[in-house]
This record gives C-alpha cells, structure tokens and sequence, in this order.
C-alpha cells in the first residue's frame, strides 16, 4: 500500500537550504527553480512564518517548459548568474547554486557549470526528492563548514568562555523567543556567545566558530552533524525546569564557571522562576492534574513540553505526535481522528491540529500554535518555550486561556444573546419545565460528556442537557429517551 | 505566489471537493500553507512522491492511493487531481486514474508552474477541467440567466444580481464559487459575463455550448453602462428597462466619483490579472495611473481594458511582468500610492511610500457596479493621505539622524 500523506507538516530539503544559506548576508543564492518554488520559499511562506516581507538573496533561473522538455537549465542559470553579475549584486557576495525537486527531476547537474560563473562559485545538490527539511538543514550546515569554514578553521585555537549557538535558520518556529532565551542563559552560566550560526553569521566569518569552547544545539532536529564535526563539547538547548537547570550546571562545568552557573540558578529561582513558583502554591496548579495536553510539532519541542508540562506540572500528556516522524510513532491521521473523538484541554500545534479542531466543532479546547505550518507572528523576544523564561511562558499562556475558557462557561442572560441571533437554547430562552430522562438516555448524555475535555465538562453538562430537552419541548415531548438524546448529542 | 496556487485557491473552496496533489514535498508544503492562508480550512491530500516513487512509475499507484482515502471523507462529492511540476515530468496519465470512485467524480488538473505562468491562468485551467467534466449542457435552457465568471469578494455577485434582475435577468451563477450544482447548471444559461479577463479556456468551454459572451465588466460608470447595455443585447432584454438600469447605474457610480474624488499617482501592480480593471475605476475617480503592470499575457480579452486605459493617460501597460519592471516604474514614476505584490510594496514602503499588497487588500472589498466602488475607492482615498505616516516610519527606521 503506497504512503499517503495527510497534510504534511516538514517540507524539503531545498527549503531547507534556502532558509539556512540565505541568513548568511554574504551569500546569494541562485535556486534551479521554476518560479513558483521560488515565490514560495522566498516570499509567500516567510511573509507568514518569519514575518519577512521577502528573502532577497536569492534568485531563481526560472525553469520553463522548454528547460524541461530537453534543453536542461544550464543556460538559464548562466543567464540568472550574467543579470547578477551586472546588476552588481554579486560584488561582495559568494554565490552558491542550489538544485530543487524540479531540476533534481530532470537530472541537471550544475557541479561543472558553477566553475565557469563568478570564482568560488559551489552548486550545492540539495537532494529534495529525498531528505526532508530537517536532515536537509543538517546536511547543509556541514557543507557549509566543509566549503567555507574548515579550511581556514585549521590555525584557530578555542578561546575559554566562547560558546556556539548552532541554529535556528529561517522556518524554524518561535526562533526569535528561544534563541534570545539560550544567549541568556549563556551568559547566565558564565560563558559568552561567539558565533550563533547561521542566523546571525557570514560566509566570511564562519571560520570563527572553531574559536568556541562550548556548542549549544538549539534544536534535536539538526546541527548535530556540524556539532560532532567541530570536536568540542556540545549540549542541546533546553525546555522545562530540570533540563534547564541541568543546562546551565553542564555549561558551568565544562566552562570552569560552576560558581557562577550555580549563583544564576539560585537568583533565577528568586526571579525569572518566581512565576512558576506562585503559581504551583496559587489555586492555580490545582488545574494541573485535571488538564490533558496534546502536543503536535517538532521534536525539540514535544519531548520538552511533555518533561515540563507532564513530568514537572502533572498535567496529563494525551499524544505525542513528532515532527519529523519516526516508524511507529502516531501521524497526521491518528491525530485528526483523536482530535475529532476526544480532544485533551489544550493542543499545541501546528495549523493542521487547528483545522482538525475546527472539522470535529471542537470548541472547548484551547489551542496554542507551537509548530510550522501555519501563519503566526513570532517576532517578539517575550514568548520562549525554552529556558527558564519559557516555563513562565508557556504556564501564563496556558493559564490565560483556561481562564477564557472559565469565562465563557459563565452564564450570560439569554435575553442579551437572542438579541444577536443567539444559538437554539437562547432563542427558546430557559423553560422551567423539568423532563424525565429515562436511564438510557442519561447514558447517552453521560457518555457525550466523557468525550469532552474535563474543564468543559460541568458547565457542558448542562448545556448538552438543555439541547435535548429543547428539543424535546418543540416535539411536546414528556419524557427523554435514549433515542432522542443520541439525535440531538451524536449528530 | 506560485501560479499553481490558483488553481487550489478555487478547487479547495468548493463545498465537496477534496482535492489530492500529486507533487514533492517542499511544493507541497508551500502550496497547503497558502491554501490554508488564502483557501479553505480543508485537510489536504497528497501522493507520496519521492525519488523511489518517480523514478519507478509508481507515481500512478501512490494518487491512487489518495483518492482512495479523499473518497472515504464526508461529502465528498468531487476530488481534484492537482497535478504540478514534479508529476508532470514524470507523467501522470489520465487513463490511468478512475473517473469516479463511490459517489465522486475524480478530475484531474495539470497545472505545472513552469507551464502556467500566473496565479490567474491556473484559476481558468482548473475551472475549464471541472466545466468539461461537470457541465450538464443537455435539458433546458434558462435563456434569461447569466454566469458571472470570476472570483469576486462576495458582496459582488449580490449587487450585481440585484441589478440585472431590475433590467429583466431571471438570476445569476457565479463561477468559481462553492456549489459543485452550479458548476453542472452553467452550462445551460443564457450568457456568460466574465468580470475578469483571464478565463480564456473556461470561456472556450461556455463557447462550445453555443453560450454567447458579454465583453467588459462593470467596472466604472462608462463602464457598468456599457456592460448592462451589452447584457441586454444578448439576452433580448426589454430595451426601455435595460436604459433605465444602465442610465440609472451611471448616474449612480458618477455620484460616487464626484463625491468621493481621488487625487494622486497610483502605480497598479500585481499578480491577480485584474490589475487593469482597478486601474481604470481609480481613474474614473480621478487618480493619475502612469503605470499598470500584471502577470497574465496579453489577450484580445483584456484588449479594450488596455486600450480605454491607454485613452486616459496611462503611459505602460505591462504583461508577464518582473520585478525589476515595477522596481523601475517606481523610480520612474514617484507614486503616492503602490498597489502590489509583497516585494514590490515593501520596496515602496521602504522609500516612505504608502504601498499595499493587492492580493490582501483589494480582493477584499467590493468593487464592481455603483454598489460595489464606493468601498474600493473610499480605501484608496484613505490610503492615499498616508504618506507623511509612511514616511515617518521610513525616516525613524532608516535615516540616521545622529
């Protein structure tokens, strides 16, 4: 049985090359890409997942039907390469070819080509028929280092206190938050950020990571390669309170700092993780252990959520879905058909899991965007999942909506919702009739309740109730049977 | 935008329809993320295409595959086969994908971007696909009905409706919208009005049952008269009330261009292929449009557009257009306002320029007959005493005034 896939959530490794050569200020890109590959990578989605209005370093050759059907893209790349070059954005910039689905397709090759454009020109064969956008990003982040880092990295010698940060690149959710977050807590254990590649590096200056003698890798989805490669200690960034403090305690360590490390973990509890500590004595965390979570996205972010949320909070972890996905572990499919039967409290996804909600009616649980796809605007540096600023993030988000949730379970007076058309049981109004429920219809009543997230449920009970008896008073109906209620609640 | 983005656009938004894709993974992440930006909230399809599926012809067994499950959906009614670039190089053959499968008809839309060219045509493409297949020409004609063709904001084809009901049309269809019935009972109206130019297939389908065309749109004063009065002609209305609606619908619209007169440079630009048609109400309004620019070809449909616009002072009219041709316009023609896609408008708005992106902002309003202007032109005479906002930005972020 062939695979099908169900709204995909990791795009490819040609994307995956776009978002991690083009941070890079010195480079420009020119992608082998009919021109919607390149309207989508360079504008359309970074609009809505960046927040950039466009990625200018890269330009495409533009393959048309002719390029497909026998010529190849050769000449339209020299092309591309002649209009750069005289337009004088090529000047200080090292040009890089990139290979797409499209001209992988059609077999072209550029390795030869790219020796007759401008010197130093490299064709980097992004294989994106084959990998996706996470292994295609880790892939690339070596090549870089191999093409433009290794070589003159040889006579550099670390330097005590310098600390990588490897990742995020364009297309990675929520970058701007974490990556602010991790920098301080760098510094919180007494080290200094050297180079925090690629997003805020260059071509040129990519030698200098060898200077560090530390790397934090931001995400498990990639940079381990380039990590392993580089021959220093490495740790990967974190999310909850243990990973975190564990996090800063391993970077003091290897730094020679552990007094400064442990003086930032005890003046973070008495600040920065006050929140969390008021909170769990507050009413607050008595919730906990009543809400579910379903977490969608990458899987950085599902194992650190479901360690804080599950593991430290005691809320309870409903599904795991990561991207990408391993054999055996849950996909887009179970997830819309969990969604659609019994959703937890809260999800955290992706615009997927949204529209999954969307198609079950599913109002009453609350969800929180925490992967790509899906437009969202996270420029502010106030919204970390990561680090200790993140456990106070995530737990305010969470908190808020719950309280929105509360709010609207509140009874509102049904003369002020027929005024705008209300729903059926504002427009017949409250009726002080009470109707016998045969034992089989509360059932019916009972079992559509255990579907629901246990919040909704007290205030759901009683307007799943007042649907059917409504329904039952238009009919001039005395008694509710069980047939009745599994019209109305299991339509 | 990719311009296959068109056709998802309209096939996504149809009630029934599950559309399945066959393509590579990096397109189609690009195109679902548009499709849930600008479509539907509508769970998407796709064949599993990668080396070893395109490679060993297994490219038909995998769409099938997800057909199968689009079929399984509730409702489904209509799967598209949205085939693009990768698939098309392959080669997908009709003959080997069903045409129906339960109570489904399977149709599939060959829309490669580097074949298409433009957003707009792979509307037409995807439209004139379903017509062939759906269209149900045969049974009685409704010789005073007319099939408004064009995506239009949704207050459109009410207004318009209202309107032509008043001259004697016995109702109207609007194509592409969300009713696969309506698809099948076009094809036995009286007239076909297409209020965008670019369906050129889609109009060669209504042409091939005998549907006779009513050129223009209402667009404008000069315009929504000369429209009704073409409708008229070619569905034997009564010519007294066809005057008196097309006098009465001028008098109207030239009101609103008095009372809501535009002052200003405008460049219109974009990748929508009604470029030409807003370009010529903000003239009417009294704007100064040097420079209009699209990404459709030029065709004898767009003609008269281009000529009228030509007539009232508009210097360039640019088909298949780039980048660089709107970035030289705009040195070229210093605007007060840039209608255009997001590279071309950030670029305005860098220089202190008030710019919009087309495709957001001006779909979203109404636009056609007397009824439909005044909510365009009251934005653009909004936005149009913007600059000094603009420019103060431009200068806070990118004059150093150190």
């Amino acid at each position: 049985m062939p695979n099908v896939i169900r709204d995909l959530s990791d795009t490819s490794s040609y994307w995956a090359a776009i978002w991690t050569i083009c941070p890079l200020p010195d480079a420009h890109v020119i992608c082998d890409a009919p021109i919607g590959c390149f309207n989508l990578v360079a504008t359309a989605i970074p609009d809505y997942t960046d927040a950039v209005p466009h990625i200018e370093n890269v330009t495409p050759s533009v393959i048309r039907e002719g390029e497909v059907s026998g010529s190849g893209t050769a000449q339209t790349v020299k092309r591309t390469y002649e209009a750069l070059r005289d337009s004088g954005i090529l000047s200080d910039k090292r040009l890089i070819v990139v290979s797409t689905a499209e001209s992988e397709m059609i077999g072209s090759d550029l390795s030869d080509l790219v020796t007759q454009l401008q010197p130093g020109t490299t064709f980097f064969h992004s294989e994106s028929l084959s990998y996706d956008e996470w292994l295609g990003r880790d892939r690339v982040l070596q090549w870089l280092w191999d093409n433009y880092g290794a070589a003159d990295a040889a006579q550099i010698a670390p330097e005590p206190g310098l600390v990588n940060i490897i990742g995020p690149t364009y297309g990675c959710f929520n970058a701007p938050s974490d990556l602010h977050e991790v920098k301080r807590l760098i510094e919180g254990a007494g080290g200094r950020v050297n180079l925090v590649f690629p997003y805020e590096a260059t071509l040129a200056g990519m030698p200098s990571l060898a200077k560090a003698q530390v790397n934090v890798v931001l995400y498990q989805e990639f940079g381990q390669t380039l990590a392993a490669t580089l021959g220093r200690a490495w740790l990967q960034a974190p999310i909850g309170i243990k990973a975190t403090t564990e996090f800063v305690r391993e970077l003091g360590r290897l730094l020679g700092t552990s007094d400064q490390a442990e003086a930032f973990i005890r003046h973070e509890k008495k600040t920065t993780l006050q929140a969390v500590w008021d909170l769990w004595r507050g009413p607050q965390s008595d919730w906990f252990s009543t809400i579910s979570v379903g977490i969608a996205s990458t899987r950085t972010y599902v194992d650190g959520l479901s360690a804080y949320l599950g593991d430290e909070l005691g809320m309870q972890v409903a599904f795991k879905a990561y991207r990408p996905r391993h054999a055996g572990e849950i996909g887009n499919e179970e997830v819309r058909s969990l969604l659609h039967k019994s959703p937890p409290s809260f999800v955290f996804g992706s615009i997927n899991e949204k529209i999954y909600l969307s198609e079950g009616g599913k109002r009453q649980t609350s969800f929180i965007p925490a992967a790509f796809p899906g437009p969202v605007v996270r420029r502010s540096i106030g919204t970390p999942f990561m680090g200790f600023r993140g456990t106070v993030y995530i737990i305010q988000e969470m908190m808020n909506l719950l309280y929105e949730t509360l709010f609207n379970f509140l009874p509102l007076d049904s003369a002020y919702t027929a005024q705008n058309g209300g729903g059926l049981v504002s427009r017949v109004g409250i009726q002080p009739v009470s109707l016998v429920w045969t034992p089989e219809a509360k059932a019916v009543l009972d079992a559509a309740l255990e579907k629901m997230p246990f919040i909704a449920r007290i205030s759901a009970s009683r307007e799943l109730q007042m649907r059917v008896e409504t329904v039952a008073q238009q009919r001039g109906l005395k008694e509710i049977d069980a047939a009745l209620a599994r019209e109305v609640l299991e339509k | 935008m990719c311009p296959a983005f068109g056709s998802l656009r309209i096939l996504s938004r149809i009630e029934g329809s599950h559309p399945v894709m066959a393509t590579d993974t990096g397109c189609l992440y690009g195109l679902t993320f548009v499709t849930h930006f600008y479509g539907a909230r509508k769970s998407i399809l796709a064949a599993h295409l990668r080396t070893s599926e395109l490679m060993s012809g297994e490219i038909v067994e995998s769409t099938r595959a997800a057909i199968d499950v689009a079929a399984k959906e509730p409702g489904c009614q209509l799967i598209p086969v949205v085939s693009l670039c990768v698939a098309e190089t392959a080669g997908l053959p009709e003959e080997m994908l069903p045409r129906r499968i339960g109570d489904a008809e399977v149709v599939l839309v060959r829309v490669p971007a580097y074949a298409i060219h433009s957003h707009p045509e792979a509307k037409d493409v995807a439209l004139a696909a379903l017509l062939r297949r759906l269209g149900q020409p045969e049974g009685e004609r409704d010789d005073k009905s007319l099939v408004l063709l064009g995506e239009v904001f949704p207050a459109d084809p009410l207004i318009i409706d209202a309107v032509v009901r008043q001259m004697g049309v016995s109702g109207t269809i609007t194509l592409p919208g969300r009713s696969i019935d309506d698809l099948r009972r076009a094809a036995r109206a009286g007239a076909l009005a297409p209020l965008h130019p670019f369906y050129k297939e889609t109009t060669a389908v209504f042409r091939g049952w005998d549907m006779p065309v009513v050129g223009g749109a209402p667009v404008g004063a000069s315009g929504s008269y000369a429209w009704l009065q073409a409708v008229g002609r070619l569905l034997k209305l009564d010519p007294a009330l066809v005057n008196a609606t097309a006098e009465s619908e001028r008098d109207k619209a030239q009101a609103i261009l008095n009372a809501q007169p535009l002052s200003g440079r405008i460049l219109v630009t974009g990748y929508e292929g009604t470029e030409l048609a807003y370009a010529r109400l903000l003239i009417e309004a009294g704007a100064d449009v040097p420079y209009v620019s699209t990404s459709i070809g030029a065709d004898p449909l767009v003609l008269p557009d281009e000529m009228w616009l030509k007539a009232h002072g508009t210097k360039e009219v640019i088909y298949r257009k780039s980048l660089e041709d709107d970035l030289a316009a705009l040195d070229e023609y210093k605007p007060d306002l840039v209608l255009g896609t997001t590279p071309f408008a950030s670029a305005a708005k860098e220089r202190g320029i008030p710019a919009l992106y087309f495709t957001n902002q001006l779909a979203s309003r109404p636009f056609f007959l007397s009824g439909g202007m005044a909510a365009t032109i009251a934005f653009i005479r909004q936005m149009l005493t913007k600059g000094a906002q603009y420019q103060w930005m431009q200068e806070f972020f990118e004059v150093d005034h150190a």
